[in-house]
């Protein structure tokens, strides 16, 4: 079935290493080389000691419901899909990543849990990308 | 504070374009912008060839060129809504350091024409950046426009302080008193909207979820709207026939752009803001007669009260709860316009703050025209913020009326 909902154009240079992490399947992000610390999104300086070492590191894909929303208006190809529901993710490496939950009703919004657990998913959207997910796993 | 700003300067008029809301036969945010200046400046008597200073959103050498005139000071600071409440804060600035005398705060934006036009006439840019951070991580997930985002803050709110929807939805509610009492409010009465008028509770819980916890009554309109305000040295201002409204405390900051850097989904840089303009006119919370607060949404005015100090930490809705801040309430009032929610609201809406505010300190807020008897309150003084972004920006002034 084909992805109708919009496609990323991956940036090629400051976010490449993620987009290629997707299409492998993998959560790559951002670490510092001077503080140790990661963050998302990728940025040219840490955006905690503003040093420009950073190294691009496999993050482990957990993590937790910080808060989230139900979406029963949408534009493009999520207007299909309405109701659906974003969150925002705090992975347990200390980042947060917007996602759109998978493995919650979105017509029982009081029964979704703040700080649930997470894990990551990834979908293939084209040939050439795929879109990380999160989905409840508690 | 060294050379510290303080009534350095006035707003010394504000007005609106001609018409304001949904206006049917179209317009172009140029016009608006035009025609409020126009209006400000027949108000107060100043020409605009007396204008040393522009401040709007992006759009300042197109004003400027569209009045033949030759700023000394240029600023087009667009950070959102609360741009406006900023524009001011670096206008007191400039007439404070003597560079300008007279600065024009302009508004233009067709939020409600903009459809009917296929998008032109906006003074936006047009088409959008793929790989811009919203477009590379945000807009993949559905996340278009600001109900979708400011939702996440309501939830977080809800579970952090044990607020409710219904907490929340008497924020809707207050205000719309407030709109019946304002002739140019779009929810003014049945007459002006077929949903206008009063509102209760149940109202807004029924109305239609946008992005719950949002209902459709809980989100601002989006209406066409111009406004301008002019701001004058202290000296200048006491010339003018209009009467000034003193810039006793302004003060701005941010906390993140993208939300996915929001650290506290229920905090807001308005605490930083409002604690520069309380620190600068040397005054604070509890001498504030009047609140103007940004209502994008009902979660954005019930944060805000508590950023700016007006009441304990995740019981900002009780500032609006039992009518308090209504016409005639026990407490302060606040958004007496009708605010974002019931007044109008283009997209960015810290113009309609400063025009409120200053209507409200000079007296004029029942002038005929932008009031009915009971809309005029007793204020000497007022906070205004604004606020822009994703819960983003903040801007904070502190008012007080001539004495
Ligand atoms: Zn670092």
């Amino acid at each position: 079935m084909a992805y109708t909902k919009p496609i990323p154009d991956p940036e090629q240079y400051t976010f490449k290493p993620y987009w290629d992490g997707c299409k492998a399947g993998k959560l790559m992000l951002p670490r510092c080389l001077v503080c140790g610390r990661m963050h998302f999104y990728p940025r040219v300086l840490c955006p905690h000691c503003h040093s420009d070492q950073l190294e691009w590191v496999e993050a482990s894909g957990e993590g937790r419901i910080h808060t989230y929303a139900v979406q029963h208006r949408a534009f493009g190809g999520w207007a299909e899909e309405t109701p659906f529901v974003t969150a925002y993710i705090d992975l347990i490496e200390g980042t947060r990543m917007l996602t759109v939950l998978h493995g919650v009703d979105p017509l029982k919004p009081e029964e979704i849990k703040i700080g649930a657990k997470v894990k990551i998913e990834f979908e293939e959207a084209s040939d050439e990308v795929s879109i990380a997910y999160w989905r409840v796993v508690e | 504070m060294p050379n510290n700003p303080s009534m350095a300067a006035a707003i010394v008029g504000a007005a609106e374009s001609n018409k304001i809301g949904y206006i049917e036969e179209g317009t172009t945010a140029t016009r608006l912008h035009l025609e409020a200046i126009n209006n400000v400046c027949k108000q107060t008597g100043i020409s605009p060839s007396e204008i040393d200073g522009v401040f709007s959103v992006g759009f300042s050498p197109q004003i400027a060129e569209h009045l033949g005139i030759h700023p000394r000071y240029i600023d087009t600071t667009g950070v959102g809504g609360s741009s406006f409440v900023m524009h001011v804060h670096h206008a007191l600035a400039a007439i404070n350091a003597g560079i300008i005398d007279i600065a024009l705060v302009s508004h233009g934006e067709a939020g409600f024409s903009a459809r009917k036009n296929k998008g032109n006439g906006t003074n936006r840019p047009q088409g959008d950046d793929k790989w811009s951070v919203p477009s590379q991580f945000e807009v993949p997930y559905g996340i278009a426009g600001a109900p979708s985002n400011y939702a996440h803050a309501m939830t977080r709110h809800m579970h952090q302080w044990g607020s409710t929807k219904e907490d929340f939805a008497q924020i809707a509610v207050a205000t719309r008193e407030w709109a019946t009492l304002n002739p140019r409010a779009v929810m003014f009465s049945k007459e002006t909207h077929p949903a206008g008028g009063p509102i209760t509770v149940a109202d807004v819980l029924e109305s239609r979820l946008i992005a719950w916890p949002l209902n459709l009554l809980d989100i601002c309109l989006v209406t066409d709207h111009g406004g301008a305000v002019l701001i004058a040295s202290a000296e200048k201002a006491r010339s003018l026939r209009t009467t000034p409204v003193w810039i006793a405390g302004a003060g701005e900051n941010m906390s993140h752009w993208s939300m996915m850097e929001m650290q506290d989904f229920t905090a807001t840089s308005a605490a930083a803001s409002a604690n520069s303009a309380y620190k600068m006119a040397g005054m604070g919370p509890g001498e504030m007669e009047l609140a103007m607060i940004y209502d994008s949404f009902t979660v954005t005015a019930g944060i805000t009260a508590e950023m700016l100090g007006l009441t304990p930490r995740g019981e900002g809705p009780s500032l609006w709860a039992d009518r308090k801040a209504s016409p005639g309430g026990s407490g302060i009032p606040v958004n007496t316009n009708g605010g974002g929610l019931s007044f109008s609201h283009s997209g960015m809406y810290g113009m309609m703050l400063l025009v409120e505010a200053y209507r409200q300190l000079a007296g004029i807020a029942e002038d005929g025209v932008n009031g009915i008897a009971g809309k005029q309150t007793s204020a000497k003084t007022a906070v205004v913020n604004g606020t822009g972004g994703n819960l983003s920006t903040t801007g904070t002034l502190v008012l007080v009326a001539d004495d």
